[in-house]
């Protein structure tokens, strides 16, 4: 039998909230799959479509940009930004069939550590439905 | 808004040469910019042209090496002009002129705009050795060279200039005998000024002529779009992008990529050995060069929606991929979901720059 197939997951954090409530969820014990790798940016709006693509193209099977809830932005206004970003890298990557539904965007505040756990699981269950991103095999990009 | 008829001297290049260079003689202007054909004829560039004597345009010249946008961003980015100079160019090159306006890479100032009517280019080897009767010029005027026009140009978005100070129309004129000036504008009415014009009476000719042709060229975008739309999916993205060599060569002709340094020319994917050894490990092997696709759609979702469709970027390409047949429905539903027709209107912010609180309210919970 073959072994299950477990997802890969990329996070991009922003500093002051998403991150803080992902420590949050490891300070407060609150079990959560390891399937996601966390990288820390300073703001969601500071997530180019490169880090993105260049995540989902190496075979990253789903990636979770994680912000302040709106209003709440550290700067203001980063996520709005962040939001029409991923608004418009998900339409391009809807007419070039690449999947969109792997790029996930979620706001979680600094102490919303059952949110970011519960975000992982879904996120996990979710994409085993969807299986392995197609790019994760391919050597020729 | 106001026609008048320029009546035809020797031809039709020739006759906007003579108005060009009244401008130049009586010193309305300084400076002219606009396509002149090179020496030996077989090609034609944009050329910044102050000596009256110097100036040979032929700006229905059908050929597009690089846009006037471009140009014009180059020569004004880092100070606008201080004198006068008019500007000739088609639609296309006028709306990337405007987004680059927007991106404050061009300044405007001191510049008249003259659009003109465009029956559409030619790839440059096309045009630089014709395989059709006559010249190219005449061909494409006569309305005689469909079969040799760029893609991008049968596909055309709008061949007709709307935000100019004056255009200089073919499309609806009898050009045996004239042209159509449009001003629409002071500042075009400051050029004709005291010039002997005539006013054409408006007789909705030339109306139903640009009607006609917008309507050939949408029609022609539809059936396109649909044909491309199965080119979707890992696979046939990758069979899309097989003989990319990675020169960036699109990236550098387009006129609406605007980093001043792109950070694929950048050595942020030069990596050391080992992680090269890691990148091998985890597919089982690499490409090289590396990064080709992601080059490509990164650069999408930077200039997509400031994206005229030019086609300049495929011409560009020394693989012969046909980048517009993506790169069309990209921009059609990307400007869409945006309510956003870049180089339209100049006073319609960039849509990565603002926001609104309430929408796209399902990405993001």
């Amino acid at each position: 039998m073959s072994e299950e197939f477990e997802p890969k997951i990329v996070g991009f954090l922003c500093n002051w909230c998403s991150y803080a409530g992902a420590d949050l969820a490891g300070t407060s014990r609150i079990q959560y799959p390891a399937n996601i790798r966390v990288i820390r940016v300073m703001c969601s709006g500071a997530v180019d479509s490169v880090y993105v693509n260049r995540a989902l193209i190496e075979g990253a099977d789903a990636i979770l940009i994680g912000g302040c809830h709106l209003g709440d932005c550290h700067y203001l206004n980063g996520n709005y930004k962040a939001r029409r970003k991923m608004v418009l890298l998900k339409n391009i990557l809807e007419t070039l069939g690449m999947e969109p539904e792997r790029i996930w965007v979620k706001w979680i505040s600094a102490s919303e550590g059952q949110k970011f756990a519960d975000t992982v699981k879904e996120m996990v269950e979710e994409t085993k439905r969807l299986g392995p991103n197609p790019f994760a095999k391919r050597w020729n990009v | 808004m106001t026609y008048y008829e320029l009546p035809i001297k020797e031809d039709v290049p020739s006759t906007v040469n003579g108005l060009l260079r009244e401008w130049l003689v009586h010193g309305k202007i300084e400076a002219v910019i606009a396509m002149q054909e090179t020496p030996s004829g077989k090609s034609a560039f944009p050329a910044m042209v102050s000596d009256p004597d110097k100036l040979n345009t032929n700006v229905f010249a059908p050929i597009l090496p690089v846009s006037i946008g471009t140009m014009v961003s180059k020569m004004t980015r880092v100070r606008g002009s201080t004198s006068p100079i008019a500007v000739v160019l088609r639609s296309c090159e006028l709306r990337s002129l405007v987004e680059l306006v927007k991106l404050k890479q061009a300044d405007l100032n001191n510049v008249f705009i003259i659009g003109v009517d465009c029956p559409g280019t030619f790839l440059i080897n096309t045009f630089s050795s014709y395989p059709g009767k006559g010249n190219p010029t005449e061909a494409v005027l006569n309305d005689e060279a469909e079969g040799y026009l760029r893609s991008a140009c049968l596909n055309c978005k709008d061949p007709v200039v709307e935000s100019a100070d004056m255009v200089i129309g073919i499309f609806g004129a009898d050009l045996k005998k004239n042209l159509i000036l449009d001003v629409k504008t002071d500042n075009g009415n400051s050029l004709i000024k005291g010039m002997d014009l005539k006013v054409l009476k408006d007789d909705g000719k030339r109306k139903k002529a640009v009607d006609d042709i917008r309507k050939v060229k949408d029609g022609n975008r539809e059936i396109f779009l649909k044909e491309k739309e199965e080119i979707k999916g890992a696979d046939k993205l990758l069979e899309f992008f097989e003989t990319c060599v990675n020169c960036h060569n699109c990236m550098k002709a387009c006129p609406v990529c605007y980093c001043k340094e792109c950070l694929f020319d950048s050595s942020v994917f030069d990596l050391e050995a080992n992680k090269y050894m890691a990148k091998a490990k985890a597919k089982g092997a690499f490409k090289a060069p590396t990064d080709s696709l992601l080059f490509h759609i990164t650069k999408f979702n930077h200039m997509i929606l400031s994206c005229v469709e030019c086609g300049l970027c495929e011409q560009a390409c020394p693989s012969n991929i046909p980048l517009m047949d993506i790169i069309t429905g990209i921009a059609e539903n990307a400007q869409k979901e945006f309510g956003y027709t870049p180089g339209t209107d100049p006073e319609a912010p960039l849509p990565m720059v603002v926001y609104r609180e309430e929408e796209f309210q399902d990405v993001g919970e």
